[in-house]
């Protein structure tokens, strides 16, 4: 191997750690946002991810919800062989079936399926919060109980995909971004300078040159997390609520006795963090695949970016997700992918010794 | 007070001889045995979690060590079982010292992620040092060394031992570091090494528990430690009461026959392990028994000495 | 400035006589300082305590008193200067180690093991007894050293077995901490969460908590904060009654002049972190940097 195959490798795992670490940056800030205003970490954070994950799958590719011998609703673009998908484009209708009557038909695309993926995603997280934690905040000051509570709704999420929907692996449909890459086709095809090597189903590259490829799902996603992120820094610094929000990460008790609708400015919260989470599922079921288990898996990640970030910090869960993105594929392009998560826990322990607080964390210090 | 720990030390007993010798079924002597498990490891995180309170989520490792240590040494090297469950308490020991002089600095959250990581990269290292632990397809040909007996001989002494433990100088030095850190460095302890001390007792509970359990389902997988495992630890402590011992075993027994009780709905069951958990933190949040123990609820003892 | 510090050296004598210069030196601040970031919460800060005195220090809220307490207990170390107590430098020896040395203390802000029981808390600290000795160290100069005191300890061996010395020295732990809960008035609450006792309770117990582990230099915080002034009343007679009985070392900080000025003999006053006054109490009030201090600046008010 020579040392320009070598920079090619390197600078290729770059972008890709780059793009796999927005995607991170989506979840951790959202579980940042959650840290920073109740102070506790929020377990049930992956369940958001899973939930967007199959909400956004279920309208791409079709499933059947059947509970108690009922069919409740039936999503059947393909009432046949619902595991195989054309490659080119995505179906055109998703057929509203309920209790045996047609009700609508919506034309089925990646728009479709991932704004109702975030909606319900977020959804779910206001839920959650209401149902579990409040009636705890409510009663304790103790944080370790929203965790544990946390921790428990992580694990019904998890369950409850796995009954409904069965424990298997299962990926989006490889035409789910076809519209959006066509639109990054005809810009590198305007553009001229970038060559393109598109059209093939399985991957839509973008060929930099010396050898250097880049999948344009990579780039997809690093745009999507940049304008979503930008778009979360916008409302917090342009907003009514998001100043709100702000002040109460400083303190929460205070915001409320300045006459903050604390409850409101909690479900709020939720439901940005869960909105994130949903985009971060829908990228990072397509980039692997989607399982119940993903959320798990993945939250422990947020959290070890959060962590390198510094807890509570928003530019310090981006930094760290980009720091721990860069870290899982420099490890996997040059040591081994088996040693992925071992190099993410050890670097969570080393920046836990060395520096408790991250990179932009908050130095707690207790008055005597 | 000589009275009352006597006491408490012959109803340990009667317990103990109790659950070896009452006349049971197969199937329930299996349930007995899992009993017996996973009380001795709820009582290490216990005493770390409740009665220190620093808070963790990797305490599965532990017992994956003393798991995998008395699996290899009695299969690879012929030992005989009794020191080899006590040796896998002892590498988790020393385990939990090497990673535990660093760590403990932390406080609060910051240990619990800590632990987190700590614990899930022990897994990973099991998981990937093929040549000596089989990786992730686990290690079979375990002898069914935990029988009934050694399983509650087991819980006894090392149960009787946890409650002297806490009813001496160590329990409320624990506790005193766990209520405020620093005044109990100002009443000259030394924090950290209070500290260690529990993590240290909570690690040897933990590996003897990893190693019966090994013996008892004769077949051990990393992934049988994982962090749900751990989370399980915790919130059985958490469901019995922090700082309430007898709180934990009985949390404990009654997380172990939730769960055995489910067994026939097994796709349920964590569904249910699941919305227990969050409906105990709803409902009754400082636990069982709340940080007191069980005699402190009897009339005679509830004020005196 | 330098107006200033000429005056506090010309008064260093004045305050010798005050004390009872008989007896040994205890403690020995030397010209220490701290600095928080950019903030010097303590500058330049030296004076010395004798055994057996009853000391205040005194000064407005933000004065650097409890900064001063911090570094004699080492919970900080102090940017620059030593700290010397019996004859040895405990500036940077750990909380607990000076501790053990001898050095109890009360907090601002009440530090009980809150869900613990208020003969819990006493015990916790009785049961940390330490006998220091003097020891020859390498050097040839006598140094003092901490081992357990053996009336209060036992083993790990005898904990987790409640055999040997565990009952008797149990039983001793407890009878002394009761005696103590009895000295501050607490015994009837000895099994009440200490959490849950009234504020003045409190901070009694506290007091009980470091006299428990037989101390020889009592740092007391801030003692009567939040009291009314009958506790106060209570409170003088209480500090007094256990400097008298213990024949105990005590220095206490307040920023109420009058509790001061009634029990301690010896006062030293602090503004903005510096030492501006030392002496009697009748010195102090008569002081007229310490009246500026307390009473802003003369031509302000007129």
């Amino acid at each position: 191997m020579g040392s320009g195959m070598q920079l090619a490798t390197l600078f290729q795992q770059i972008i890709n750690g780059l793009s796999l670490g927005s995607v991170y940056a989506l979840i951790a800030v959202g579980y940042s946002l959650v840290y920073s205003i109740l102070s506790f970490s929020n377990f049930a954070h992956g369940g958001f991810l899973v939930v967007g994950g199959y909400i956004c799958y279920g309208m791409l590719a079709g499933f059947d919800l059947v509970l108690g011998g009922q069919h409740i609703i039936g999503l059947q673009p393909f009432p046949s062989a619902a595991a195989s998908f054309p490659s080119t484009s995505v179906p055109v209708s998703l057929d509203f079936i309920v209790w045996g009557q047609h009700l609508f038909s919506i034309p089925s695309s990646i728009w479709i399926g991932g704004i109702c993926a975030l909606i319900g995603a977020g959804l779910i997280a206001i839920l959650t919060e209401r149902l579990a934690y409040k009636p705890i905040r409510e009663r304790t000051s103790t944080t370790l109980y929203l965790l544990i509570a946390s921790m428990g709704v992580s694990i019904v999420i998890e369950n409850i995909f796995v009954i409904v929907v069965g424990g298997r692996f299962r990926a989006l449909p490889s035409g789910t971004f076809d519209d959006i890459f066509d639109i990054f086709e005809r810009i590198s095809r305007f553009c001229g300078t970038i060559e393109s090597t598109g059209g093939n189903a399985s991957a839509h590259l973008i060929n930099l040159g010396a050898g250097v490829t880049v999948s344009m799902f990579d780039i997809l996603s690093l745009i999507v997390a940049v304008l979503f992120l930008g778009g979360l820094q916008l409302f917090l610094t342009r907003t009514r609520w998001g100043l709100a929000i702000r002040a109460a990460a400083c303190d929460l008790n205070t915001a409320g006795l300045m006459g903050v609708n604390v409850a409101r400015l909690i479900s709020i919260v939720f439901f940005v963090a869960g909105l994130l989470a949903a985009i971060g599922g829908i990228f990072l079921s397509f980039r692997y695949t989607l399982y119940p288990q993903l959320g798990g898996t993945i939250t422990t990640k947020a959290f070890v970016a959060a962590v390198i970030g510094g807890l509570g910090s928003l530019p310090g869960a981006v930094v760290g997700s980009l720091i721990l993105g860069l870290a899982e594929m420099l490890t996997a392009g040059f040591i081994s992918s088996q040693m992925r998560d071992l190099v993410v826990f050890s670097m969570l322990v080393i920046m836990l010794l060395i520096k408790p607080a991250g990179f932009f964390g908050r130095q707690i210090s207790d008055k005597i | 007070m000589m009275k009352k720990s006597l006491l408490g030390n012959a109803a340990f007993a009667v317990v103990g001889l109790t659950l070896a010798l009452w006349p049971l079924s197969g199937y329930e002597e299996g349930i007995v045995v899992l009993l017996c498990i996973n009380c001795i490891a709820a009582m290490g995180v216990s005493l770390l979690t409740g009665f220190t309170g620093i808070f963790t989520l990797g305490h599965a490792a532990y017992m994956a060590l003393g798991a995998y240590t008395a699996a290899i040494m009695t299969v690879r090297y012929g030992v005989h079982y009794l020191p080899a469950i006590v040796a896998g308490g002892i590498i988790a020991v020393l385990v939990a010292w090497l990673i535990g002089v660093p760590t403990l600095r932390l406080t609060g959250d910051y240990y619990a992620i800590a632990s987190i990581g700590l614990g899930e990269a022990i897994r990973l290292i099991l998981e990937n040092w093929q040549s000596f632990t089989r990786g992730a397809r686990g290690f079979p040909g375990i002898d069914s060394y935990t029988t009934r007996w050694t399983a509650v001989l087991f819980f006894t002494v090392l149960g009787a031992g946890m409650f002297n433990l806490i009813g001496s100088r160590l329990g409320r030095e624990l506790k005193a570091s766990r209520d405020d850190r620093i005044a109990a460095s100002l009443m000259g302890f030394n924090t950290t090494a209070s500290r260690m001390k529990a993590l240290l007792i909570s690690a040897f509970y933990c590996g003897i528990s990893g190693a019966l359990l090994g013996g008892y389902m004769n077949f051990i997988q990393p992934s049988m430690f994982d962090m749900m495992k751990s989370t399980e630890l915790t919130a059985v402590v958490v469901f019995g009461g922090l700082g309430s011992m007898s709180g934990t075993l009985i949390g404990s027994a009654i997380i172990t026959s939730v769960m055995e009780y489910f067994r026939d709905i097994s796709q349920y069951r964590m569904l249910i392990y699941g919305a227990l958990l969050v409906s105990i933190m709803v409902l009754r949040p400082e636990g069982v028994l709340g940080n007191r123990e069980i005699w402190s609820f009897l009339p005679r003892f509830g004020r005196r000495d | 400035m330098s107006d200033l510090l000429q005056k506090d050296a010309s008064k260093e004598p004045v305050s010798k006589e005050v004390t009872t210069e008989n007896t040994r030196v205890l403690l020995e601040l030397d010209d220490i300082s701290m600095f928080f970031g950019g903030v010097q919460a303590v500058r330049d800060m030296s004076f010395t305590i004798r055994e057996g005195e009853l000391a205040g220090i005194i000064g407005p809220n933000g004065a650097g008193k409890t900064t001063i307490f911090n570094m004699i207990s080492s919970v900080y170390n102090p940017s620059s200067g030593s700290i010397w107590f019996r004859e040895q430098d405990i500036t940077l020896l750990r909380a607990y180690q000076v501790n053990r040395l001898g050095i109890a203390r009360t907090f601002q802000n009440l530090r009980l093991f809150g869900r613990l029981s208020a003969l819990d808390n006493v015990m916790t600290a009785t049961q940390n007894r330490y006998r220091y000795s003097f020891r020859e160290n390498l050097r040839g100069h006598l140094s003092p050293c901490y081992r357990p005191d053996p009336k209060f300890h036992y083993s790990f061996l005898e904990s987790l077995l409640h055999l040997g010395r565990w009952s008797k020295t149990e039983q001793q732990i407890r009878t002394l901490s009761m005696e103590l809960l009895d000295r501050v008035g607490l015994a009837s609450r000895a099994h009440q969460p200490a959490g849950t006792l009234p504020y003045g309770m409190q901070r009694r117990l506290e007091i009980a908590r470091a006299l428990a582990l037989d101390p020889k230099l009592l740092l007391l915080d801030e003692p009567a904060a939040g009291m009314n002034p009958e506790e106060v009343f209570a409170l003088n007679d209480l500090i007094t009654g256990i400097h008298c009985e213990f024949k105990l070392t005590t220095l206490v900080i307040e920023h109420h002049m009058d509790v001061i000025m009634e029990i301690c003999p010896h006062i030293v006053c602090m503004n903005f972190g510096a030492k501006i006054a030392e002496g009697s109490p009748e010195e102090i009030q008569n002081d007229s940097e310490v009246l500026s201090a307390y009473l802003g600046d003369e031509e302000a008010i007129g």
